[in-house]
């Protein structure tokens, strides 16, 4: 069995589109994406009347004219990871006083995308073997489940173990606390419980078994982050990595002995180690830059065959 | 949900995600650019010595002169951090627009095989800025074993426990990990700059006079009992028929000459270059330039303080003399010295314990720096082995201690059979000559990576944020390129073209050459060994399509 896994694609319509592709071009039986699919960011399409329009990204203001000029705009957030919308100054000035109008926005925004994305997958994979999985990650609110749960093209992996060509993966997208306090993070002791809970409907042999857990295993170099002060700054200029993964996910590891474990979280700490028998990979993100980082997997049923990271 | 930054008008707004870190502290990554074009190990440990070879060529005019050109450098590295920000080097940068065989084969040379013959390089700054001039004050000067003389990196036993030592100090800092080293780094920085500040007030506030009766009593030191040793020392540079321009002298043609040896010390600014978090864009362009360009100006400023401060004590004219003397250049002066400006200033300290401690700080200069000999190789090792290029033992860390024992040992062990054939075969210390040129053919790569960028990776250049700079409608990026390495270009062809720089010579070459099929062979026999297991290394940089 060939298995392609990404993750982390924050929203980046260019790697989705990518991954919708890695099938084919990969040549791989089965798609797996870790989690942590929504952006993060907003951005303003500003109106000026008159047909003229200005918006910024990456700290460059872009004066627009015409609806042409804003689609392309609008297109090159996209395609970075971020939400644009169409505003008037003084809608943005109530929006910025209104924090509660910001997160529906952003709701809408990260659910409308993820509800366009499956019907992508649904027309792009009509007709192809493939099976596809997504876990939602720490990042992804929990209305992202619903919309997956309902997507014909793309199974939902949250919290269950799914059975694929004689091998079970159990997954789950829940991570250890993180200093941004996001939606699918819980202490070291009821995140090991609730992977404990998917874990033990797991049937098939170590052999034959893959865990797609978010969040990397503490101390394995797939968790290595830049340390950050109090103020969130990074620490030595972003030159002092530390562990940052779970000490769950390791003891997860451990007990199960899987013969391979996915992860993601860490953007900046791609590569691959093994605890024990188990081959853990964490193929790193680029997401802002539409490159979409990758493991192309090979499994024969008694150990990983091979294995690549890929940046494609 | 809060709101980004901005004075005027909310350009953007973020949501509670993870990695959402604030901005970095340019001054943290200054000091690690600072630390690479060390000015005491690498600039007054070799490369301002280079004055003895072309002596008509203006020092100063050399130095300013090749920081303006590494400029361009550091615009051309900004620019390939803003465009592939977590790629993690020349490896990475090089394999992603030429393809992996490229990008191996440069990056295995220049950061993996030829920092194996940095060791014995670094031992001899060691001996010359810390153990001799230790030993010296303490009054250890003659040629028994251990004593100063002893240690001269001519005479092999010294410079081969030097370079044991100095592969130890590399070792132990991969060991510490990063973090702790770099809060080591960032203390030896502090204690280095206090000793460069002391000795620069002990050349301004002394005269020619005062050094020229201090250098005649040091003499006593090294055994020549001699009162007229400076007035020797400048008569044996006129007899030498070696004249020595002036500070600010400038003669086109001669400091051109001049430049290719500044490349030893102010070629690595790179080195501090750093890229984390996201939801940013232009402004860490900026700010890698701010802390990279930061450090060259800086140093460069620095440097060209110091030799205004050392011509003021002994006169600018004496600095080239001595090392002349020192590369044989000028012979029959009185006495054998490495012209240091620690130990020619501790000369003005009568004290010698404050001697010591003045020379111990300097030293910070060399320990701050030691651990990068193999600390930025571990990370192209470990990278090469995450593409399937390497086995996978070769990123292995250690569960334990979390040292990356096989990356290590992969650097350690060729290490010291090197560091033997440095000190106890003459030949081949000419061939560690070409360290230099082997890392400028990799960033050379790098740059010519960088020139097409903007068409060979188009999508990936036009989601960048330096997407929009660019002059007559040319991507900034290229034009740095070009300018940078038109610069190394003309230093390549100036190393292999001309005697002076020792480098040109068919063992030194042939050896190169080993080096880089060495790199060859390793690349053909993975990708052949991996197609048999069924992975087509082809495919780790082959672009899926979007549409």
């Amino acid at each position: 069995m060939r298995v392609f896994f990404a993750t982390d694609i924050h929203g980046s319509e260019t790697c989705w589109r990518k991954f919708l592709n890695s099938g084919t071009h990969y040549k791989a039986d089965v798609l797996i994406l870790g989690g942590d699919m929504t952006g993060k960011a907003l951005v303003p399409v500003i109106d000026d009347g008159n047909g003229h329009w200005h918006g910024t990204l990456q700290e460059q203001r872009r004066d627009l004219h015409g609806d042409d000029e804003v689609k392309a705009f609008e297109l090159d957030v996209i395609r970075r990871g971020y939400y644009p919308f169409r505003t008037t100054p003084d809608e943005l000035a109530e929006l910025e006083a209104d924090s509660e109008r910001l997160d529906e926005l952003f709701h809408s925004h990260m659910l409308g995308t993820v509800e366009r994305w499956m019907q992508m997958a649904e027309e792009k994979l009509a007709g192809q073997p493939q099976r596809m999985f997504v876990c939602p990650g720490n990042d992804d609110q929990f209305e992202v489940d619903d919309i997956l749960a309902a997507a014909r093209r793309v199974e939902l992996a949250e919290g269950r173990v799914v059975d694929i060509d004689g091998f079970q993966m159990a997954s789950t997208g829940w991570a250890n606390p993180t200093p941004w306090h996001t939606y699918r993070e819980e202490p070291e002791d009821v995140l090991l419980e609730r992977i404990r809970s998917v874990t033990s409907q797991l049937t098939a042999p170590p052999e034959r078994t893959i865990l797609n857990l978010h969040c990397p295993p503490h101390g394995s170099g797939l968790d290595d982050a830049p340390g950050l002060d109090e103020d969130l700054k990074p620490k030595h200029g972003g030159h002092a990595p530390e562990p940052v993964g779970s000490t769950a996910v390791r003891e997860a590891i451990e007990e199960t002995r899987p013969v391979l474990s996915l992860h993601g979280h860490i953007h900046e700490a791609r590569g691959h180690t093994r605890i024990g028998p188990t081959l853990c990979i964490n193929p790193g993100s680029a997401y802002e830059q539409g490159d979409l980082m990758g493991a192309l997997i090979e499994l024969n049923g008694k150990k990983v065959k091979n294995f690549v990271l890929t940046s494609g | 949900m809060a709101a980004a930054d901005t004075p005027m008008e909310r350009t953007m707004f973020v949501r509670k995600a993870t990695g959402l870190v604030k901005g970095w502290s340019v001054f943290d990554a200054f000091i690690y650019s600072a630390f690479a074009i060390n000015l005491m190990a690498l600039g007054f440990g070799y490369a301002f010595t280079g004055i003895a070879v072309f002596p008509e060529a203006g020092l100063i005019a050399a130095i300013v002169l090749s920081g303006l050109f590494i400029i361009f450098e550091v615009l051309t590295y900004a620019s390939l951090i803003a465009v592939m920000p977590r790629a993690g080097g020349d490896y990475v940068w090089q394999s992603r627009v030429f393809g992996g065989g490229i990008g191996f084969v440069l990056a295995a040379t220049g950061w993996w095989f030829i920092l194996w013959h940095w060791v014995p390089i670094y031992a001899n700054i060691m001996i010359i800025e810390f153990i001799q001039p230790i030993l010296n004050v303490l009054g250890k000067n003659g040629t028994g074993t251990f004593d100063a003389a002893w240690w001269n990196p001519v005479h092999g036993t010294g410079i081969f426990i030097a370079s044991l030592a100095t592969a130890v100090i590399a070792a132990v800092a991969v060991s510490i990990g990063m973090r702790n080293y770099a809060r080591f780094q960032k203390w030896c920085f502090y204690g280095a700059m206090a000793g460069l500040v002391i000795m620069l007030a002990l050349f301004l506030f002394h005269s020619k006079a005062d050094f020229a009766s201090a250098f005649n009593k040091q003499t006593d030191i090294f055994g020549s009992h001699d009162p007229n040793a400076y007035a020797k020392t400048v008569a044996a540079g006129h007899a030498a028929g070696v004249d020595y321009k002036g500070f600010g002298a400038f003669p086109l043609k001669a400091t051109f000459l001049l430049i290719p040896f500044m490349l030893f010390y102010n070629l690595w600014p790179n080195w501090g270059a750093t890229l984390y978090g996201e939801v940013r864009g232009a402004s860490d362009f900026r700010k890698n330039i701010y802390a990279m360009g930061g450090a060259l100006v800086f140093t460069t400023i620095v440097v060209v303080i110091t030799f205004a401060a050392m011509a003021h004590a002994m006169g600018f004219n004496f600095y080239g003399i001595l090392s002349g003397e020192y590369w044989a250049a000028v012979t029959k002066a009185p006495t054998y010295w490495f012209p240091y400006p620690g130990m020619l200033a501790a000369m003005f300290i009568g004290n010698g314990f404050f001697q010591v401690v003045f020379l111990l700080l300097l030293s910070l200069w060399f320990f701050g720096w030691a651990g990068s000999v193999f600390l930025s190789s571990t990370r192209m090792i470990f990278a090469a082995a995450f593409d399937r290029i390497l086995p996978e033992w070769a990123a292995k860390v250690d569960d334990r201690t979390h040292v990356p024992i096989a990356a290590l040992l992969l650097m350690l062990v060729p290490s010291i059979p090197i560091s033997y054939l440095y000190a106890y075969n003459s030949s081949f210390y000419g061939y560690t000559l070409d360290a230099t040129v082997v890392i400028a053919i990799t960033y050379f790569g790098t740059t010519l990576s960088a020139i097409v960028l903007p068409w060979r990776r188009r999508e990936i250049y036009q989601a960048s944020p330096i997407a929009k700079y660019e002059l007559a409608g040319i991507p900034l990026v290229t034009i740095a390129g070009v300018i940078f390495g038109g610069f190394l270009a003309f230093c390549g062809y100036k190393w292999f073209s001309d005697d002076s720089y020792g480098i040109n010579h068919s063992n030194s070459l042939k050896y190169m050459a080993v080096l880089y099929v060495i790199a060859i062979a390793i690349y053909v026999i993975s990708r052949v060994v991996r197609r048999r297991e069924g992975i087509d290394l082809a495919m780790i940089n082959s672009e899926i399509p979007v549409e």
